[in-house]
């Protein structure tokens, strides 16, 4: 959009506090388009936290959040979602468990195929054109992700990975600019493992989607991310490539100190 | 249960596809059942297809989108007491009663849906109660409109005009056809809110919220949207109700109206259409036809209630799924989840 | 000024019988998370095994009391056998369903039994008593009296007995008191008794003053009871007194001033205003007891 160099996401001087304890403390963070970035540290350190004040789940104390040069601070995590095009996942998987899997990729693109809420009321020729065009998408989406042969089964009786790759495919749906992912590969079968990496590749390469990715296996971090930042008691602590970081005392002693 | 399929669609071709024939012979029931029925039972059944219309807006709620409101019967209520004081001051015939009884319910519904959708479980259930007492106190205080507890008297019987000519329902055969017209269109227009792209961001409000909002569905907009219109399927069941029965009063505010539809909606299935269907004969016309003692009649109730929760939690729409893939020759090889 | 203390007087007294009634119905909330809609009717039954008690078995009042407490507590095993115990863990609708299920029951039956009319209840202690030139009447005393004895009671009951301790521990967190191994089970019976049966002693205590007995009575009781116990912040104890204490006045005042017409919308009334202002309730639900 513009030719100077603007991030997708740019956060800067982000805080939340909850009662007495500081869980997240004045944190910057950016991410070039196309680009993988990891967020790393141990549990408590403030990465949850940090996810939702930038996602519009909980509103942080003070600190901007701006996608693409606009504001979006404020915004809810629906009007973030649908007006940013960036999409979260939750770490503890989440999918539409009754219904099947093609019909919880359909919801995930709706409000970016309907203009408003009122023409989601429609059942005219138009809006069925829509939501034929949805199931087509989706199950483009279905075969990309191996989701094939379940296609039809209810969400909530696949298994954990599986449910992981819905929730991975529902995020592509709207042809988002940035997918913010907490801990994807958490409790899933290290077959699916590498799956999950190769959509996030592919998502990235082709379709042009930027990550932001808390992940504590730190093969997955080296193998995907290009840049990774490190968080101990919700204080930014250091910044680098994977390597580096790994390498950065700092690091080592927040992890076996911690 | 891990892997199997929610329905199989292999059909066993040795069988003939009964699904046609059952539609038709309940169409040919439905029409033709005041020829063979009293008149006690064509009432009841007129009362059935009246509150079919409240039940639908409470199962676009509590089936669709997972919110237990104790309100219909207050915009059932406000329907009845809208259409019966324009019918007696202004004149107005039942369509325009009808039409400007659904519209009062649903901007009504706005103002007390804003901040009563704030709330959740127990304290949202509270609020649309409370909706239903103050009715209540409104209906019985405000003398000079609603002349209290005497209520609104002789109501006219439902009229439709047309170009000229006019018809008045006014016998419980007649009013069992206005009825049954008005109940199959209200269920039509509920099946295409239902069906539409709206009703299915209803079910992922009603599986899970959060995740509805993290896909961009603004969640607020959509639980309003519902609540007012189960407002405007309440006041129109309302308005039907006071022209059939010629009479509004506080009582249309009684715990017994609230209980009826919850009846209806939970009994029948709440989430899909055909179990509340089922749910309003099988409740309503069936406990009206009954001609016990009226506290024999609410001891009835009260221990279907019972039965349902304990038995029945779905209600009665799997016993009919069950029923129409068996019609239509589907094998289920596994019950489904 | 004596009018308005009298009716502040009168007023607290009738806070006094929703505050019984309602920590009966938060507590019973608070074991096992259901809006109990049929809490009113163990208050109608209380009453009518009062009335029966002095009018057709002919017993003096106190045993009337006892008569009607223990048949509350008879019904009330029952339906803790047979309903309430199955509600535990039950979604929100469940038990909205299944207590309205028994309130239809248990209000008609009464119906069905003893009839439709209202009867008339003639024990008690009703003569006034003078404090200068305001007049209230014994029962009304009494039942003040009642009502602190009662609360005292809960909070030593539940600051220094084992089911106390048990009662807002279940309260406090289900799962976890199922994983230590309490009989949850008990807990929601003996909750649910003893719950009831302060309704039932309610209705007992009130029934002189209030002189009418009949089938319907208890659906009143009930909706005013709701309107309380979220106000005082869903099975928080001290909350409950509070809320209806301020209800009492409230409804006194505004039958003193606007009519009594108006009085049984005050509830819920306040309640909605409440809602707007602070959605969570005036007392906070995580302090309970």
């Amino acid at each position: 959009m513009t030719s100077g160099k603007v991030s997708v996401l740019d956060i800067k001087g982000l805080t939340k506090t909850y009662g007495a304890v500081t869980a997240v403390d004045n944190v910057d963070l950016h991410i070039d388009h196309g680009e993988i970035l990891g967020l790393i540290g141990p549990n408590g350190s403030g990465k949850s936290t940090f996810f939702d004040c930038s996602t519009g789940l909980a509103t942080p104390d003070s600190g901007s959040v701006s996608l693409e040069g606009s504001d979006i601070t404020n915004w809810s995590l629906n009007r973030i979602a649908r007006e940013g095009r960036m999409l979260r996942s939750f770490q503890k998987t989440v999918v539409f468990k009754k219904l099947d899997v093609e019909e919880n990729l359909v919801i995930a693109g709706q409000m970016f195929t309907f203009p408003s809420v009122l023409s989601t009321f429609s059942v005219g020729k138009r809006s069925r054109m829509r939501i034929e065009g949805l199931r087509k998408h989706a199950r483009e989406l279905i075969e990309l992700t191996g989701l094939g042969p379940v296609a039809h089964m209810a969400a909530g009786n696949l298994s954990g990975g599986q449910q992981k790759l819905i929730q991975f495919a529902s995020m592509l749906m709207p042809d988002p600019r940035l997918i913010m992912l907490d801990e994807p590969m958490a409790g899933i079968n290290p077959k699916l493992v590498e799956r999950v990496i190769d959509t996030i590749r592919y998502a990235n390469r082709e379709m042009g989607v930027s990550f932001l990715i808390i992940e504590h296996n730190i093969d997955v971090v080296t193998s995907l991310c290009s840049r990774a930042i490190v968080l101990d008691q919700g204080r930014k602590l250091c910044e680098g490539t994977p390597a580096e970081v790994i390498a950065n005392k700092q690091v080592r002693e927040a992890y076996l100190g911690g | 249960m891990n892997n199997t399929p929610l329905s199989t669609t292999a059909s066993d071709p040795k069988r003939r596809n009964l699904r046609a024939p059952i539609v038709i012979a309940l169409a040919v029931v439905a029409l033709g059942a005041p020829m063979v029925l009293g008149t006690y039972a064509v009432h009841a059944m007129v009362i059935a297809l009246i509150f079919l219309l409240p039940a639908h807006g409470l199962n676009l709620l509590v089936g669709y989108t997972g919110m237990l409101s104790l309100a219909q019967a207050a915009f059932f209520g406000l329907g009845a007491y809208a259409s019966a004081l324009m019918s007696i001051h202004l004149g107005t015939s039942f369509p325009v009663n009808m039409l400007a009884a659904i519209a009062l319910a649903c901007v009504i519904a706005v103002p007390l849906g804003i901040p009563a959708l704030r709330l959740r479980d127990t304290s949202f259930v509270m609020c649309t109660l409370g909706f239903v007492i103050i009715g209540q106190a409104i209906s019985k205080n405000w003398i000079s409109v609603t002349r209290g507890d005497m209520g609104l008297n002789n109501i006219d019987k439902p009229t439709v005009g047309l170009a000229g000519y006019s018809w008045t329902a006014s016998n419980p055969v007649e009013a069992y056809y206005l009825a049954l017209v008005l109940a199959a269109f209200a269920t039509w227009v509920f099946w295409l809110v239902v069906r539409s792209p709206a009703g299915r961001n209803l079910v992922a409000i009603r599986e899970n919220e959060t995740l509805a909002e993290s896909l961009g569905i603004p969640t607020w907009n959509y639980r309003l949207a519902a609540f007012v219109i189960a407002a405007g399927f309440g006041g129109a069941g309302g308005s039907l109700y006071v022209h059939y029965i010629s009479v509004a009063s506080p009582l249309m505010f009684q715990t017994l109206y609230t209980t009826t539809m919850l009846i209806i909606v939970l009994g029948g299935g709440a989430g899909s259409i055909t179990g509340v269907i089922f749910g309003s004969f099988l409740f309503v016309a069936l406990s009206e036809g009954l001609r016990i003692a009226p506290e024999l009649r609410m001891i009835a109730y009260g221990l279907s209630l019972l039965i349902l929760v304990f038995r029945f939690p779905q209600g009665f729409a799997p016993f009919l799924m069950r029923i129409w893939d068996w019609a239509g020759g589907v094998d289920k090889k596994e019950g489904s989840a | 000024m004596y009018f308005l203390l009298e009716q502040i007087l009168n007023g607290v007294s009738s806070g006094a019988v929703y505050a019984i009634v309602a920590v009966g119905m938060t507590m019973i909330f608070g074991v096992m998370r259901a809006i109990n809609f049929a809490h009113g009717e163990y208050y109608m039954i209380g009453t009518f095994g009062g009335w029966y008690a002095t009018s057709a078995l002919g017993l003096p009042y106190p045993a009337a009391i006892l008569f009607g407490v223990a048949v509350t507590i008879v019904i009330a095993y029952v339906i803790g056998k047979f309903v309430m115990q199955r509600m535990i863990g039950a979604p929100v609708e469940a038990s909205v369903v299944a207590t309205l299920g028994v309130s239809l029951v248990l209000q008609n039956t009464a119906i069905l039994i003893f009839g439709g009319s209202y009867k008339f209840f003639s024990a008690g202690y009703i003569e006034p008593v003078f404090f200068g030139d305001v007049g209230i009447a014994q029962q009304r005393l009494l039942i003040i009296l009642v009502c602190i004895l009662v609360f005292l009671g809960l909070e030593l009951m539940v600051g220094f007995t084992r089911m106390g301790k048990t009662i807002r521990a279940v309260s406090q967190n289900i799962e976890a008191c199922e994983v230590v191994g309490i009989d949850v089970k008990k807990v929601v019976m003996t909750t649910f008794i003893l719950g009831t049966a302060l309704a039932g002693f309610s209705g007992i205590l009130t029934a002189p003053v209030n002189v009418s007995v009949y089938g319907g009575m208890g659906e009143i009781i009930t909706f005013k009871t709701l309107p309380i116990i979220v106000m005082g912040g869903l099975g928080n104890v001290r909350g409950t007194l509070a809320a209806a204490m301020i209800l009492g006045i409230a409804e006194s005042l505004v039958a003193g001033h606007f009519g009594l017409q108006y009085r049984d919308s005050v509830g819920f009334i306040t309640l909605i205003l409440m809602l707007l202002w602070r959605p969570h309730g005036l007392f906070s639900s995580r302090a309970r007891f």
